[in-house]
């Protein structure tokens, strides 16, 4: 891997975001992202993102957890050691369904919780971005974009941005 | 601090008061909503030194019960389950409010939720951490609480998952994770902003590792809504479910006053009473105190009242039609037990519960009962008390009478039972406690996200006037 550089822009509107986030994807940078204090509107559209694979995650959890609970109570209780009261039936359906519930939950919650950390590569808390003390109001009441250029790149992305009219614009490199 | 929004500053009639008082900026919302994490109030460390004092009670009382044994405590042949259960089921009720809060008003789409959910989820989560105590020191043998759970072993046993105090175990297991993962996830983007506004490097490294590296990504945000959406969607049924198996350890017995299919939606609708009520106890003294009188507003507290007084005449429903079915079905014991409740020994519990469950609610019909926060404040007590005195009632009465009467008894509990409740109260409390010094009480991610909803929504309605 290749160093590359880190180029951050604040913009004063969403507006003005959006528009420098599409501008920089047109001229081919895939990289780019938008980090603001609250959930964007219109993010998902303005980076083209494809849909999240967070709801598949969850079913196959949730698959995996009804599938563990049906197989855990029928073959403890009917093949390992089977509890015969009063020759009622070894695999009564009706009274495994709490349990085949609450696991279900139970593994679609974790697939969900740490899916969505792995998919962000979380915990992650020496990013670039973080390298720029302007960015800390990112999380509190600014509007900022991000894009991962090559080194000799930078420069010529950072000036492109200032000129659309970025309150502020930084540079941080990485080492690769 | 500006003063909250009084009834005569609505334009209309109709209009409710506002979920945000006033027009803040993000960073307005920011240093106020933080503000009790970096400067610490006066009085905190008076009450946590009291919380800290009172949770040496909680010690005592499950020490003395390890050392002595379960002897220690006042149940007995024929009331097997007392203080045990009856906090346990008490404590676990109060859990509900909070993920009720967070899940089925997020799925509802009632934006009022979003300054007292995260408040309510804490709750939430210390109530059902409390509950998990007493089913665990009821075993007498805690060292071996892991039987509970099917585990390879020398004596080749599985637990009997048709017995329902099992699936007690899965379920609240299972709730107690589930509302901590939803809980956290929504708290990163929070942890976030405390690390970002933090004032020292200490701060900032401790914020930093507890926000895991969040930097407001919107490619981070997609995975992140869709992923607490469906938490919420699975959170729902959750809560309606751990409530109900509660009530099945009692509805699955064939003993009279327990036997009955209403336990299930009538102990979930207690559930949320009571935990409305708890979270009511708690926000009133929080938001004056903690200065979030902002973002918890009248409505919040009038909505609170309202959902207050629906699940409050859906427990006086329950009331109502377990005496109906124990005189129509003719049975007997039935008829016996409901008539022991009113006249027997434990009469004054009986009618204690009825005044706060059933009386006290009503005068939430009255809108100036809804905001007339010292009442509020008043009646939330009231119905802590009433509903732990209806697990009194629904666990001792039906226990101390039963078929023969030459097994009849009485129960009262000791002081081992007492310290070890007014213990879990004061040990919720310090937990309580430590998450308002150290943790975002309000979501503050979600608190300005619904103000530029409510911008838009605003200038979009001001357009469209025109």
């Amino acid at each position: 891997m290749s160093a590359t550089s880190w180029v951050l822009a604040e913009y004063r509107s969403e507006e003005e975001l959006y528009a420098a986030a599409r501008r920089l994807r047109m001229a081919g940078h895939a990289s780019v992202d938008l980090h603001s204090p609250y959930p964007l509107t219109r993010s998902d559209e303005v980076l083209g993102l494809s849909r999240s694979r967070v709801p598949l995650l969850a079913l196959l959890g949730g698959l995996a957890g009804v599938a563990t609970a049906l197989s855990m109570q029928w073959w403890t209780n009917a093949v390992d050691y089977p509890i015969n009261v009063g020759n009622r039936t070894l695999v009564p359906y009706p009274a495994m369904v709490p349990i085949t519930f609450e696991l279900g939950v139970l593994l679609s919650a974790f697939a969900i919780f740490f899916g969505a950390l792995g998919l962000f590569g979380f915990p992650r808390t020496h990013h670039p971005v973080f390298e720029v003390e302007g960015f800390r109001t990112a999380s509190i009441d600014a509007l900022w974009l991000s894009v991962e250029v090559k080194p000799e790149e930078a420069e010529r992305v950072a000036e492109d941005l200032r000129r659309s009219g970025a309150a502020q614009v930084a540079v941080a490199p990485e080492a690769g | 601090m500006t003063p909250p929004a009084t009834a005569a500053a609505r334009t209309d009639a109709l209009e409710q008061a506002p979920l945000i008082v006033g027009t803040p900026t993000d960073r307005v919302l920011n240093d106020e909503l933080l503000d009790h994490v970096w400067n610490p109030k006066r009085g905190w460390k008076i009450l946590f030194g009291i919380a800290l004092a009172g949770t040496g009670l909680l010690l005592t009382g499950v020490t003395v019960t390890l050392a002595r044994g379960i002897g220690m405590w006042g149940n007995n042949i024929p009331v097997a389950w007392a203080y045990d259960i009856i906090n346990f089921v008490w404590w676990i009720g109060i859990g509900h409010a909070g993920t009720l809060i967070s899940a089925i008003l997020l799925l509802f789409q009632q934006k009022w939720r979003t300054s007292i959910n995260r408040f309510a989820e804490a709750m939430t989560l210390f109530a059902v951490m409390q509950a998990g105590l007493f089913p665990l020191i009821h075993l007498g043998r805690p060292w071996f609480a892991f039987w509970l759970f099917p585990s390879p072993a020398t004596l080749g046993l599985w637990p009997n998952f048709k017995s329902p105090l099992i699936w007690d175990v899965f379920a609240v297991s299972t709730y107690l994770t589930v509302s901590f993962l939803f809980w956290y996830l929504g708290l990163i983007p929070d942890l976030a902003a405390l690390r970002d506004a933090s004032r020292s490097k200490a701060q900032r490294i401790a914020y930093g590792i507890f926000a895991l590296g969040w930097r407001g990504s919107a490619r981070h945000y997609q995975h992140y809504r869709i992923g607490y959406l469906i938490l919420a969607a699975l959170s729902t049924p959750l809560v309606l479910s751990v409530h109900s198996i509660v009530s099945f350890d009692f509805a699955v017995s064939q003993l009279p006053g327990w036997h009955t299919t209403i336990f299930p939606p009538y102990f979930v609708a207690g559930a949320v009473f009571s935990g409305f009520a708890m979270v009511m106890t708690l926000m009133i003294p929080a938001r004056k105190f903690l200065g979030f009188e902002r973002v918890v507003t009248e409505r919040h507290l009038e909505n609170m009242a309202k959902v207050m007084l629906v699940t409050g005449l859906m427990v006086s429903y329950g009331y109502l039609m377990e005496h109906f079915i124990a005189w129509y079905s003719g049975n007997a014991y039935e008829a016996f037990v409901f008539s022991n409740r009113a006249n027997g020994p434990y009469r004054a519990i009986y009618f204690a519960m009825l005044f706060c469950n059933v009386v006290v609610p009503q005068a939430f019909w009255w809108r100036k009962a809804r905001t007339n926060i010292a009442w509020l404040f008043i009646a939330s007590l009231l119905v802590n008390v009433g509903m732990w005195t209806e697990r009194f009632i629904i666990i001792v009465t039906s226990l101390h009478r039963d078929y023969l009467p030459s097994s009849w008894g009485m129960y009262a509990p000791t002081w081992v039972d007492w310290s070890i409740f007014t213990g879990t109260l004061c040990f919720f409390s310090l937990l309580f406690l430590l998450f308002l010094r150290f943790v975002p009480a309000v979501a503050v991610t979600e608190v300005k996200e619904l103000r530029h909803e409510l911008a838009h929504a605003h200038a979009g309605g001001k357009e469209a006037a025109h």
